[in-house]
């Protein structure tokens, strides 16, 4: 027993040092009809640690942002550094081979483009 | 013969007044500081602030602006950071007026002020400031009356 409650003590606080937090980022999510725009707020991100995936009809986001050490003592702190992670669930209809996505200025866009067999279409009246 | 009294009819149009604001409010995008009304709302940037011998080093996350939307003041001790995010889908080039509908609109827009008082007065023409990735950091050199000066002892 004592050696159950010893052990797990030192492995635990050596993940407590290597993991940073993850923060789920504010998102604006935008239907224009043929796609549907994502855009959230990822500071400090940078663009080759982002990962967009979509799979079984879910859009994930990855961000990771690397610690920011700014020298001396602490004055302030009203905000958490860490990662940033979000998923939606989509759904069917959509091209997942058309997704696009690009980042600037701590924000990133994603497209998700609406399959064409799903959007409406307008049929053309004969007359005979 | 009872009659309507006058202004019946006013609670109910101030009532319906009321859910036509709430709608538009829940329909537009949020202030930059948020709906909250906890702790630190209605503080737009969030910032972190550090202080070493010879720097007051403040940095602020405005994810979506570029350098000429943030205007940064130095007056002695305070310093101003002052700028505007537009709302996501008016950006320039998006010309596009068809309409659209929002599933989610979490990310604030509108125009903000924040004063920050720092411990020290800074020298205002030394200021520094660079916004990368969202991230602005701004330097703030101490004004040398206020750097720390090494007293040196002499011996008799």
């Amino acid at each position: 027993m004592t050696t159950r409650l010893q052990n797990p003590a030192p492995e635990h606080a050596a993940e407590r040092q290597e993991q940073t937090l993850t923060y789920q980022p504010n998102v604006d999510i935008c239907d224009r009809g043929e796609e549907v725009l994502f855009v959230a707020d990822i500071p400090g991100a940078r663009a080759a640690g982002i990962d967009v995936t979509f799979e079984d009809g879910v859009l994930s986001v990855h961000a990771a942002a690397p610690l920011r050490d700014l020298p001396g003592r602490p004055l302030r702190q009203e905000y958490g550094v860490g990662d940033y992670r979000r998923s939606f669930r989509l759904g069917d209809g959509f091209d997942a081979a058309k997704i696009s996505a690009d980042y600037r200025r701590g924000v990133i866009t994603i497209h998700v483009p609406r399959l064409a067999a799903v959007l409406p279409r307008k049929v053309e009246v004969r007359s005979s | 013969m009872p009659t309507f009294r006058t202004g019946f009819a006013l609670p109910l149009d101030e009532l319906r007044d009321e859910i036509d604001r709430f709608w538009t409010t829940l329909t537009a995008a949020p202030p930059l500081h948020g709906w909250g009304a906890g702790r630190g709302a209605g503080l737009f940037p969030a910032v972190n602030m550090r202080e070493t011998d010879d720097a007051v080093t403040v940095e602020a996350e405005l994810p979506g602006l570029d350098t000429t939307d943030v205007e940064i003041s130095v007056a002695g001790d305070e310093l101003v950071l002052k700028g505007a995010r537009p709302t996501a889908g008016a950006e320039p080039g998006n010309g596009r007026q068809k309409p659209v509908t929002w599933h989610r609109r979490e990310r604030g827009s509108g125009s903000f002020e924040r004063r920050l008082e720092l411990p020290v007065a800074v020298d205002a023409t030394q200021v520094g400031a660079r916004l990368v990735d969202g991230v602005l950091t701004v330097r703030c050199p101490k004004a040398p009356q206020c750097q720390p000066h090494k007293v040196e002892v002499r011996t008799a």
